[in-house]
């Protein structure tokens, strides 16, 4: 089986947020990055799939910046065959990165499956997934929390609204967004750490996709902090006095009743 | 002649077959892969080898069957020499050792008779231990009562053997035999021919050295076995009481197995520990984890591990080590491996010094590094020590905000400093600990010493990390703290974590960073006694003291710790049952911080119990993780309202203000 994992470099969960000096973004300076959590899920994902298929090979992929070759270290510790860095300047948006895998991916031996994290921690669009399904015509199955694998057709389990699930059935080749619960991802052993840190990355630019600046379909400015978190009230008295001063304060200070 | 050539024989299939199965097991200690440490210091080793195996110093230290065993230890030494001459005038009997002189050989004779009284008392006492007392860590075992079966044989056919060549022979020297003469006389009342008598002595005297042969035969396989390996151990132990963790080389291509994953993946020294184990469970008995259910017995490891060598060696002397199978096998499961908090509490009772810890360290070190098979609990603590250079999910940038308002320079801000106060991530991070941490700086500046911190350049010195057996992370974080502080020229260290304390002195050397590093216990103890300090406010009519792991039996600090409690004025310090080396474990060491405990009672509880039994209203640690775990204790045993568990940097402060 032919199994692509595409992934995402983000700053570490743990980072205080500060912005850029003119509120064009997130100051990223010093801020340690990781490989976004979700995607960790799709990487152990195709690992175990590839492990229970022999003659699989798994690929990762990553589009972004010079620095986005971090993950693909990672997801190759972690076990993966192959990876390749789509180089793609910071600050492109998701149909930029859409159309840069799917293209690549259209070049590639063909996919039975492509993973994806169901979002990534940075920007938490949660749109590349279905945006390179769509541009390669095949299904998308989204928020995926459990897959059983039969031959062509596979079974997923997706969370929807009210904390419950759903089933669906969909045909190979197909794009899967993982969410947390689909597996324990693994941690990498020292071998293969070692191993990944000579493994050759294959690298290719994404204006040789065909990917151009008017694929920016989205420009975000003007980054804000929310605003700091008032110091809560405490409402003294008995009982019935506390109530009627809540009651007071719900309808005259946060205005919901 | 015909006992000569029977001699010859019987002895040469006896010492034949126990020389040939002792070969097998050197062979199969050279067999052994693992890296083995250096051993100097010859001089020094002569010495305390000689204490510990002569003057029995480390077997002593349990007192009743001390004695009892180097009675019968000395013994058999003196005894050796009367069956020396036993074989020699066997194979020729004008090799009797009379050469020595009438007076010399009177006393040899003499001797005989004195030790072999004095061994048989040593059994006896040993057999009503083991048949009668029986101590709960001894456990029964087959193979020691055989030994004391033996022994005690060879003691009575000696006295047998005596009193009939006294009888039957009339020898020059009957007198010196001073307590077979006596045996004798009883036998006379039987009222045999001078030939019987003599037809007796021959027949005791080679009853004797069938059962010497017999014990030679069995000796390879049994936890005798230690009279030879034992000495041998305990030249070659571990000369300093703190030690550090093996380091490995990453950088050496050859390496690609880390840690332990076959028994053959251990050194030669920890087979020589394997072979020197007497099964008498002194470890055992003061092991945190057995002594609250969990699966771990440092003494069974130890013997389950023998038997794990023992079960593949023919394949490891066949050379098909590809064949050998796994370290963790039935009895060492992972949950054994995982239970050990790193106390060291077995290794310090070990009368041969055979150190456990190693081993455990080994095979998780594979499981880790090779495997990735470690409690799940523990992931996100590796990659918050990866990224954040802390095991608490927290920011790296966060790490000095504890010391905000508190105008404490860094060593950024280039100040002249004695001493750098390392933090660590327990007082950096977690409320409680920060708290103690704020009062340790109280002290410090009220007994005007000049300091500094790294603040966000210090990381996680990594202990964690390596003793739950990742060695490249622990490594990676340990390479970064050396280059910072040695950019800063660093010299003099005072931390209030004895892990920071352990890892920094003695383990950072390995990585370039040698520094004289202090546990703050020390360093308010010396200030104490400069006159920099001076306690004058009451704290607490009583406290109790907890000893950490990593301090006392890791370091050999008790008694600064000590020193500072009793520096508050009107205090008593109350020992618990279980203090210093044999102080029981808070259950935070080894990373087990950083797990869950799923299996037995808990370990802090416990812990808990026996300092709540002290009576004592404060709970003095020195340890955050130990504050922690007692903390946990006190409120699992609803005891918040009258028990109070102190940093003694917190007493210190509260004392001086
Ligand atoms: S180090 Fe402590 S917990 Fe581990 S085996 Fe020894 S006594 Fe038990
Ligand atoms: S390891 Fe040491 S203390 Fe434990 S049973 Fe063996 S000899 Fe005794």
């Amino acid at each position: 089986m032919n199994l692509y994992v595409c992934i995402k470099r983000v700053p570490d969960t743990e980072m205080k947020v500060k912005l850029k000096a003119d509120n064009s973004g997130v100051d990223l300076a010093g801020v340690k990055t990781i490989l976004s959590p979700y995607d960790e899920f799709a990487v152990e994902e195709a690992l175990r799939v590839k492990e229970k298929n022999a003659g699989s090979t798994v690929t990762a992929i990553t589009a972004g910046p010079a620095e986005a070759i971090e993950v693909l270290r990672t997801a190759l510790a972690m076990g993966c065959d192959n990876a390749i860095h789509i180089e793609l300047a910071d600050g492109s948006d998701s149909n930029m990165a859409a159309k840069a895998i799917a293209e690549c991916l259209k070049k590639e031996a063909p996919a039975d499956l492509i993973y994806f994290g169901k979002e990534a921690i940075d920007d938490g669009a949660a749109m590349v997934p279905q945006m390179v399904a769509a541009r390669m015509g095949i299904p998308s199955v989204t928020i995926v929390t459990g897959i059983e694998y039969s031959g062509a057709t596979i079974k997923c389990k997706r969370e929807i609204e009210g904390g419950s699930s759903e089933t669906v059935e969909v045909t190979l080749p197909t794009v899967i967004a993982a969410s947390k619960g689909l597996n324990e991802p693994r941690y990498a052993t020292l071998p293969n750490i070692m191993k990944a840190k000579k493994k050759e990355v294959k690298a290719i630019k994404a204006s040789d996709l065909g990917v151009a600046a008017s694929d920016q379909k989205v420009k975000l400015s003007n980054f804000q902090m929310p605003p700091p978190k008032a110091a809560g009230k405490k409402i003294e008295g008995d009982a019935a006095a506390q109530a009627k001063a809540l009651v007071q304060l719900l309808h005259t200070e946060a205005k919901v009743v | 002649m015909l006992q000569t050539v029977a001699f010859v024989i019987v002895a040469g299939i006896a010492f034949g077959y126990s020389g040939f199965r002792f070969a097998k097991l050197f062979q199969l200690l050279k067999s052994m892969k693992g890296r083995t440490p250096k051993f100097g210091r010859v001089a020094e080793r002569i010495v305390t080898a000689t204490v510990d195996i002569l003057g029995q110093r480390a077997v002593l230290r349990d007192p009743w069957i001390g004695v009892a065993h180097t009675m019968i230890f000395w013994g058999f030494l003196i005894i050796t020499l009367g069956t020396l001459e036993q074989f020699a005038m066997t194979l020729n009997e004008g090799w009797t050792f009379e050469f020595i002189g009438q007076t010399a050989y009177s006393a040899l004779i003499w001797s005989q008779d004195f030790f072999t009284a004095f061994v048989l008392y040593g059994i006896l006492y040993a057999a009503y231990r083991r048949l009668v007392k029986r101590p709960k860590n001894l456990g029964q075992s087959q193979d020691a009562n055989n030994i004391l079966m033996f022994t005690g044989s060879l003691m009575v056919s000696i006295f047998l053997m005596n009193s009939f060549h006294v009888l039957g022979s009339d020898p020059w020297f009957k007198d010196s035999y001073f307590i077979s003469k006596h045996l004798a006389s009883v036998f006379g009342g039987l009222g045999f021919s001078t030939e019987t008598n003599h037809g007796l002595y021959i027949f005791f005297k080679w009853l004797h050295m069938s059962l010497v042969l017999g014990f030679a035969m069995y000796i390879p396989g049994s936890k005798h076995l230690h009279i030879l390996a034992a000495g041998p151990n305990t030249a070659l132990k571990h000369l300093d009481v703190a030690k550090g963790m093996r380091t490995l080389n990453f950088a050496d291509e050859t390496l690609t197995q880390y840690g332990a994953a076959k028994i053959t993946d251990l050194s030669w020294k920890d087979a020589l520990d394997l072979y020197s184990c007497t099964e008498c469970g002194r470890c055992e008995a003061l092991c945190p984890a057995w002594n609250t259910e969990k699966p771990l017995s440092p003494k069974s490891i130890i013997i389950d591990m023998k038997k794990n060598l023992y079960a593949n060696k023919d394949l490891i002397l066949a050379g098909k080590a590809d064949e050998v199978t796994s370290l963790i096998d039935a009895r060492v499961t992972d949950d054994v491996i995982w239970a050990c908090t790193s106390c060291r509490a077995c290794e310090v009772a070990c009368p041969v010094f055979i150190e456990h810890t190693d081993k455990i360290f080994d095979a998780r070190r594979n499981l880790v590094m090779m495997e990735s098979r470690f409690p799940v609990e523990v992931q996100p603590v590796f990659k918050n020590m990866e990224t954040n250079g802390t095991p608490w999910a927290f920011s790296a940038s966060e790490r000095a905000n504890w010391a905000e308002g508190l105008g404490i320079p860094t060593m950024a801000e280039n100040p002249t400093i004695e001493v750098l106060l390392w933090v660590g991530c327990a007082g950096s991070y977690d409320e409680r600990n920060k708290n103690v941490l704020k009062s340790f700086v109280n002290v410090l500046k009220r007994a005007e010493v000049k300091f500094a911190i790294l603040g966000t350049e210090e990381q996680c010195t990594g202990d964690a990390a390596r003793r739950i057996g990742n060695e490249y992370l622990f490594q990676s974080l340990a390479q970064t703290n050396v280059e910072t502080l040695n950019r800063y020229a660093v010299k003099d260290i005072v931390t209030a974590c004895p892990h920071c304390f352990n890892t920094l002195k003695n383990e950072y050397k390995d990585f370039g960073g040698t520094y004289n590093v202090m546990h703050h216990s020390e360093f308010m103890a010396k200030l104490v006694a400069t006159g920099k300090l001076k306690p004058t406010q009451e704290v607490a009519k009583k406290i109790t003291f907890h000893d950490s792991c990593y301090l006392g039996r890791w370091n050999n600090v008790y008694e600064e710790p000590r020193s500072v409690i009793s520096a508050i004025p009107n205090v008593e310090l109350v020992e618990m049952k279980q203090n210093r080396k044999d102080g029981m474990c808070c259950g935070a060491g080894g990373g087990r911080m950083w797990m869950e405990e799923t299996i037995g009672r808990r370990v802090n509880v416990v812990r808990t119990e026996q300092a709540l039994e002290t009576g004592a209203p404060v709970i003095a640690s020195s340890c955050p993780f130990c504050m922690t775990m007692l903390s946990d204790g006190v409120k699992t045993k609803d005891k918040v309202d009258s028990v109070r568990v102190l940093d003694i940097a917190e007493l210190m402060d509260a004392s001086t203000s």
